[in-house]
């Protein structure tokens, strides 16, 4: 009975120490993705979804869903980084559409 | 020989220069012409009706809208906000005398180093004498642009950039390129819908030419419901191509609104407008 109930402790307390390290590791993914955002908004090419994404991932990580919530922000981050690829090509590509 | 290779050399030189660093006059003519050349059926001063300057099925239900246009009510809101004295006793006419001045709208102010549009203009106004600036956008401050544009119809659209001013020529560039730049999740400019897109279908309707854009602001949009600003405009096309949208009188709309307008000068205001 001893032996079973430390077993179930040990249990317990490797989860516990699991789930706070998923949502560590969620927390500094969400801030990267943040801060990322806030660069392609810095250049003025913030996408539309962006920042929705990054509530949902939020809201999903509230509601348990970690999975869910870290695909939300591997594509909030996935979208910023797109955004300052655009805006440095466009640098270089507007003037070739300028109607002449 | 060697008199004549560097003739060429320096025409060739002259004509690269003129082609990457042309002027807003240049810019504004190879504009005008292509979409004349675009639309040869269409008037020229008639491409201040949008859409129903190139689609006759849509301009025949846009005329059966005008009989009863819905800006109606929005202009006789103006008119009663217009007339009405702030706190202070003074009044818009105190600041734009009979209202019909939309056509010294919107010019570079050298002192201030800045795009002033009528709309800023009119929240400056109300600052100034002690009330509180209105939401750009729509709501009351669309209305008063409504009466405004309504009494300015039939003025000549005549943007001015200082040639002795290099920040007016360098806000003028910037808003150029926002227009011709690729953004958003779609990777659209604004050319691309309104210039070589022009005429063409998205799904049930025609793209509008991007000549006389600016002509007829604010505009009752049957999509929205209710009057609205061209930088709400602005903020919806950007939205459309799933880029952020920036805030009406930022200084990246102010200076796309500078640009554009720059676009269509000679032609004439004809606002407050009806559109889908």
């Amino acid at each position: 009975m001893m032996k079973k109930t430390i077993l179930l402790s040990v249990l317990a307390l490797v989860l516990s120490f699991s789930q706070v390290s998923a949502n560590a590791e969620f927390e500094a993914a969400w801030k990267a993705a943040d801060e990322k955002r806030m660069e392609a908004a810095a250049v003025g090419y913030e996408w539309r979804d962006t920042k929705k994404f990054l509530k949902q991932a939020k809201e999903a990580a509230e509601q348990g869903d970690l999975d869910k919530a870290m695909k939300l922000v591997a594509k909030a981050h996935e979208q910023s980084e797109d955004a300052i690829t655009q805006q440095a090509r466009e640098v270089h590509l507007w003037s070739s559409r300028v109607i002449r | 020989m060697k008199k004549h290779v560097a003739a060429l050399m320096v025409l060739f030189a002259a004509a690269s220069w003129s082609m990457l660093f042309a002027g807003p006059e240049d810019d504004r003519m190879a504009f005008e012409k292509y979409f004349t050349s675009k639309f040869p059926e269409t008037p020229k001063h008639d491409f201040i009706n949008g859409i129903y300057s190139i689609d006759p099925p849509s301009r025949e239900q846009w005329l059966e809208i005008e009989e009863f246009p819905p800006y109606e009510l929005s202009i006789d809101a103006g008119r009663s906000a217009w007339e009405k004295p702030f706190a202070n006793g003074k009044g818009y006419a105190d600041c734009f005398g009979d209202g019909a001045v939309r056509g010294q709208y919107p010019y570079w102010d050298s002192g201030r180093k800045e795009i002033i549009t009528m709309e800023l203009a009119i929240n400056e106004c109300r600052e100034a004498n002690g009330e509180e600036p209105l939401k750009y956008g729509k709501g009351k401050l669309a209305d008063i642009s409504a009466y405004m544009s309504f009494m300015s119809r039939g003025q000549k659209i005549n943007v001015i950039i200082p040639e002795d001013d290099p920040d007016a020529l360098a806000a003028y560039e910037r808003g150029k390129q926002f227009y011709y730049s690729k953004r958003g999740q779609l990777n659209f400019a604004c050319i691309d819908c309104h210039g070589s897109g022009s005429g063409n279908l998205v799904r049930a309707d025609r793209l509008s030419p991007a000549l006389g854009h600016v002509s007829h602001w604010p505009v009752y949009r049957s999509k929205w419901g209710n009057m609205g600003t061209l930088h709400r405009r602005f903020g919806g096309c950007n939205r459309q191509v799933r880029a952020a949208s920036f805030k009406p009188q930022s200084p990246q709309y102010r200076e796309l609104e500078l640009f554009l307008t720059y676009m269509s000068n000679g032609l004439e205001y004809n606002g407050p407008g009806a559109r889908k």
